[in-house]
């Protein structure tokens, strides 16, 4: 079977795991969803499906419909740690669909906050391809759904946060040396006089968890998708710049690998990982591949281990019902095989 | 991250304000946010009903605030800054002057620059307007030129004005 997106190391891999476009739309018709009977969402569902399904673009067939009130609790959860749809889309059962594209690079969650929310997502730094296809998609939908728009405020949506452009435009970033260095939360001030925002990608806590970071662009009335997309752009490129200077000098001292190798140790040999400890491990070994200390394991695999770990995930994966302790169990199994693997393989 | 009000509980929101072009930013614990009157995105609107209530008297504003109601969803205005959601894409046409203040306040801009699939409409009332002026425009430029052909200079001075104020008021229509 081919890769999904998230088993890919993209362009800029070492630093930019994945880009991501997604914009909210609403149909002229009906009233936004916090104003629609379940009767009308079911409606909105029907039509979205049939403008995708018999959309006039080459990737239509390719879409399969999720209704998610259909699916088991971990079914859900494991949607959201694919990065396939938001936490508020599972949250309720409203009636609520998903259609989804073979290679989960594309996702249209209908009945969300507003009627679609269309995703674009991608491995590596790929802000430019991403939109292409996303904006393609959104006026082959257009013509068959007619979106609310209006001339001064451009798209109409549910939360006036959203007004205009309708894009959130995001990367998510691995900066393990940036936050080592404890220069993030500068560089978070910084941003905001741009219009962008950076916060972790896993976790709640004041650090993020494994070092991940997801860099959105804040504002979309005002200022176009391409003028978003550039200043997203040049910070991530400076980003990225910063970070692998950062990692060039930490992965010199010898606390830095010490800490990489036992991580390697540990992933290679523990018999129990919970999934912020393995997260956490994963990060390490990623720092360890890109500044050459490691080798017997790719990025690709790390970035699959992420999500493969992650705890809904790993159930539908194994077809169990896992408890917290089972799940632990399972997880260091799946990522011992791969460590085991791929080293006995180079030697 | 710390609150930056309390310096004790851990800080969930992030509230950022564009005034003039000037950023400033503030992480805040929810109480604190709450205290400062950052609860949602439209709290601050019922500042602009009770400045309201103080120009129209009481009873008119707040009978006013309370029977408009948006024919597209049938939500009113105070709904829709309780609920920090808008109902439908016709009230932001219903409460466009009093939604626009958060709307510049969360962008700092008021205006779309992105995207654009269909041509700016003029609404059927606007078009009728330029219409006639046009209709209006093009009657007295006839008047105009009989008047030269005539050498009713003095005629032709006035008509030339009208014209000209006309075509001012219609956007050089």
């Amino acid at each position: 079977m081919e890769k999904k997106w998230y088993e890919k190391n993209g362009t800029d891999g070492d630093v930019v795991i994945s880009t991501r476009i997604r914009f909210a739309r609403n149909l002229e018709e009906y009233p936004f969803p916090i104003r629609c009977s379940r009767d009308i969402r079911q409606k909105i569902n029907e039509k979205v499906k049939d403008a995708v399904l018999n959309s006039n673009s080459v990737i239509s067939s390719r879409f399969s419909c999720i209704n998610i009130d259909e699916l088991d609790p971990s079914g859900k959860v494991s949607l959201v740690e694919r990065h396939l749809v938001s936490p508020e889309f599972i949250s309720e059962d409203q009636g609520r669909c998903l259609l989804l594209l073979d290679d989960e690079s594309v996702s249209v969650m209908i009945n969300e906050e507003d009627h679609i929310r269309l995703q674009v997502m991608q491995e590596g730094f790929e802000l430019d391809k991403a939109y292409e296809l996303a904006s393609r998609l959104d006026t082959l939908l257009d013509e068959r759904l007619k979106f609310a728009f209006s001339d001064k405020l451009g798209y109409l949506t549910q939360c006036p946060t959203n007004l205009g452009t309708g894009m959130r435009a995001s990367v998510m970033l691995h900066l393990p040396a940036l936050q080592a260095t404890k220069a993030m939360r500068k560089i978070s001030e910084n941003l905001s006089k741009l219009g962008l925002t950076i916060r972790g990608a896993f976790g709640e806590g004041s650090e993020p968890v494994a070092c991940m970071y997801q860099l959105s662009n804040q504002i979309t009335l005002g200022i176009s998708e391409k003028t978003a997309i550039e200043n997203l752009k040049s910070i991530t490129t400076q980003l990225v710049n910063q970070e692998l200077n950062a990692r060039q000098a930490l992965a010199k001292e010898i606390t830095v690998q010490d800490k990489i190798y036992r991580s390697y140790g540990i992933l290679q040999n523990a018999r129990l990982l919970s999934g912020e400890e393995a997260l956490n491990h994963l990060s390490n070994i990623r720092m360890g591949i890109t500044t050459k200390l490691i080798s017997s394991i790719s990025l690709d695999t790390i970035n699959r281990l992420i999500v493969e770990t992650q705890p809904a995930t790993l159930i539908k994966l194994t077809g169990k019902p896992l408890d917290s302790a089972q799940r632990d169990k399972i997880r260091a199994e799946i990522v011992r095989k791969e460590f085991g693997i791929q080293a006995s393989q180079k030697k | 991250m710390l609150c930056e009000q309390c310096k004790k509980n851990q800080a969930n929101t992030h509230v950022k304000s564009i005034i003039n072009g000037e950023v400033t930013e503030l992480s805040l614990c929810s109480s604190c946010a709450a205290k400062m009157g950052y609860g949602n995105v439209f709290d601050h609107m019922f500042d602009i009903g009770s400045m309201m209530s103080g120009f129209m008297g009481e009873p008119m504003a707040s009978a006013l605030a309370q029977e408009r109601k948006c024919p597209g969803c049938g939500l009113s205005f105070a709904q829709i800054s309780k609920g920090g959601r808008v109902g439908c894409a016709k009230c932001y046409d219903v409460f466009y002057d009093r939604l626009l203040p958060s709307i510049k306040r969360i962008h700092g801009n008021t205006i779309h620059t992105g995207k654009r699939l269909r041509k700016p409409q003029l609404t059927s009332g606007e078009a009728a307007v330029q219409n006639a002026a046009a209709e209006k425009i093009a009657a007295l430029s006839q008047d105009l030129k009989n008047a030269v052909a005539n050498q009713e200079y003095e005629k032709a001075a006035k008509l030339r004005d009208k014209i000209n104020e006309l075509k001012a008021q219609n956007g050089g229509v």
